[in-house]
């Protein structure tokens, strides 16, 4: 190797030493800029992952269909299928009916949006919605659905913003117990072992606090943090005594594999 | 003029597998393991491109890599921009080092280290993460997120090595031209 490429090489490195110096707003930027530049061609991406899904569904409800009904007319096949089409508009519209009512009933002001695409990362539970500052959202602004709470958004661009969930471990959230005075800190754990279900743990329990399985746990609502009281986290499924604490595994209430529509809670009515 | 078209066509490349690897779930048979492309696309630029065009290789990897996996929580960042383009200076002198051994050789060693480099690299991430969040975290699922894609890599390495070779004798040598030329 010449000595110009070794002071290429170094050069570089120094260029990358440099940049891991950059402060945490500079990187924020730059990261919505290149969610803007990217979007359109990951959007193309997961729409062709998901067609291709669907058409592998679709072959199979043909296939269960064949074996089934052989015997029956080409007609029969025709309204079974057109049955089928109107109920799964009848659960759209009962999903939405059911989100439009959730709206009206909450005290705070929030924007509707539709998860994009899921995460894409090894270690991170996240998820891209298609909002943006430009609809009013910004970093740190929690995500619910009518069934409790989804994550907060963490970058922020135009017109998307990336939700971490709440089974990542670095979305940690005051909590409370209810029925208890119990307070901690609920987050999820670093490696979860399904990346879009997955357990929550709440820490820093009393060692003798007497909570029992399915007991609800709800946003605490501490001073100056991200997330207003009285959020449904989830339900409570083991306690664990330990040497100096408790911690209780906690099951998330709302389903975050599933999810097709969130709300962004962008401040109160 | 050869190696510019084929620095161009890294870049695409790496930017088409990011985009794939963004679309393709995470594997629940194997603990929620994902494909990696992107890694294999670069160290096949590192073994084929000469030393300048692997180091710029390397920043646009590393750059688009800390880039796209840049996760903010809190105001903190997690793994900080840059240190993807150290690691990938690195893999690619590794891998550079063999270019100019025979095509047997180079196929071998081409697969056997994109898959210990794109293991290396979610090591390194999962390292980064712990030193970052504290306390030691060690499960089950982590180690076949570590290594279930590197292995995966490895197995694709050589068809990939395959299809990209027959790709590459398609872009025009004008330099070796010239060279016989005169």
């Amino acid at each position: 190797m010449n000595r110009l490429n070794i002071a290429l090489a170094v050069g570089l490195v120094a260029v990358g030493i440099y940049l891991s110096t950059l402060s945490a707003e500079s990187l924020g930027a730059m990261k919505a800029n290149f969610m803007s530049l990217l979007s359109p061609f990951l959007r193309t991406g997961t729409a062709v992952q998901q067609n291709i899904g669907s058409f592998g569904q679709r072959l199979k409800t043909l296939d269960e269909l064949e074996v089934e009904n052989t015997q029956l007319k080409t007609e029969n096949r025709a309204l079974r299928a057109e049955n089928a089409l109107m109920r799964e508009t009848q659960s759209e519209n009962q999903r939405l009916r059911l989100a439009l009512d959730f709206r009206a009933r909450s005290p705070h002001r929030l924007v509707a949006a539709r998860i994009i695409s899921r995460d894409s990362s090894t270690w991170w539970n996240t998820v891209r919605i298609n909002r943006g500052f430009e609809d009013g959202v910004e970093a740190d602004q929690p995500v619910v659905t009518d069934n409790g709470l989804v994550g907060k958004t963490a970058t922020v661009s135009k017109n998307e913003a990336i939700v971490i969930l709440v089974t990542d471990e670095s979305c940690q959230i005051g909590a409370k117990i209810e029925g208890t005075r119990e307070q901690g800190i609920v987050s999820g754990v670093r490696v979860q072992e399904h990346a879009q279900e997955g357990i929550l743990q709440m820490k820093f329990l009393s060692k003798n606090a007497k909570i029992t399985a399915d007991m609800e746990v709800l946003t605490a609502g501490v001073a100056h943090g991200s997330f207003p009281p009285g959020i449904v986290i989830g339900k409570v499924r083991e306690f664990q005594r330990r040497a100096l604490d408790g911690q209780a595994v906690v099951e998330p209430a709302v389903d975050l594999s599933a999810i097709e529509d969130v709300f962004v809670l962008v401040g109160k009515k | 003029m050869k190696a510019l078209i084929d620095l161009l066509a890294l870049f695409l490349g790496v930017f088409i597998a990011f985009v794939v690897q963004h679309a393709l779930p995470p594997m629940d048979g194997l603990h929620g393991a994902r494909v990696m492309l992107a890694p294999l696309v670069f160290c096949y630029g590192a073994i084929v491109l000469p030393f300048p065009a692997m180091l710029a290789a390397a920043f646009y990897m590393g750059l688009f890599s800390d880039l796209f996996y840049l996760h903010l929580a809190g105001g903190e960042v997690e793994i900080p921009l840059g240190v993807s383009i150290i690691y990938f200076v690195i893999l690619g002198c590794l891998v550079g080092g063999f270019r100019n051994r025979p095509e047997a050789t180079k196929i071998w060693v081409f697969s056997l280290l994109s898959g210990v480099g794109t293991s290396a690299f979610l090591l390194m991430q999962f390292l980064l993460i712990t030193w970052h969040r504290g306390g030691w975290d060690w499960a089950e699922a982590a180690a076949w997120r570590i290594l279930a894609p590197g292995v995966m890599v490895a197995l694709l390495a050589p068809l990939f090595h395959l299809i990209a070779s027959h790709i590459d004798h398609l872009i025009p040598d004008f330099s070796r031209r010239r060279v016989q030329r005169r």
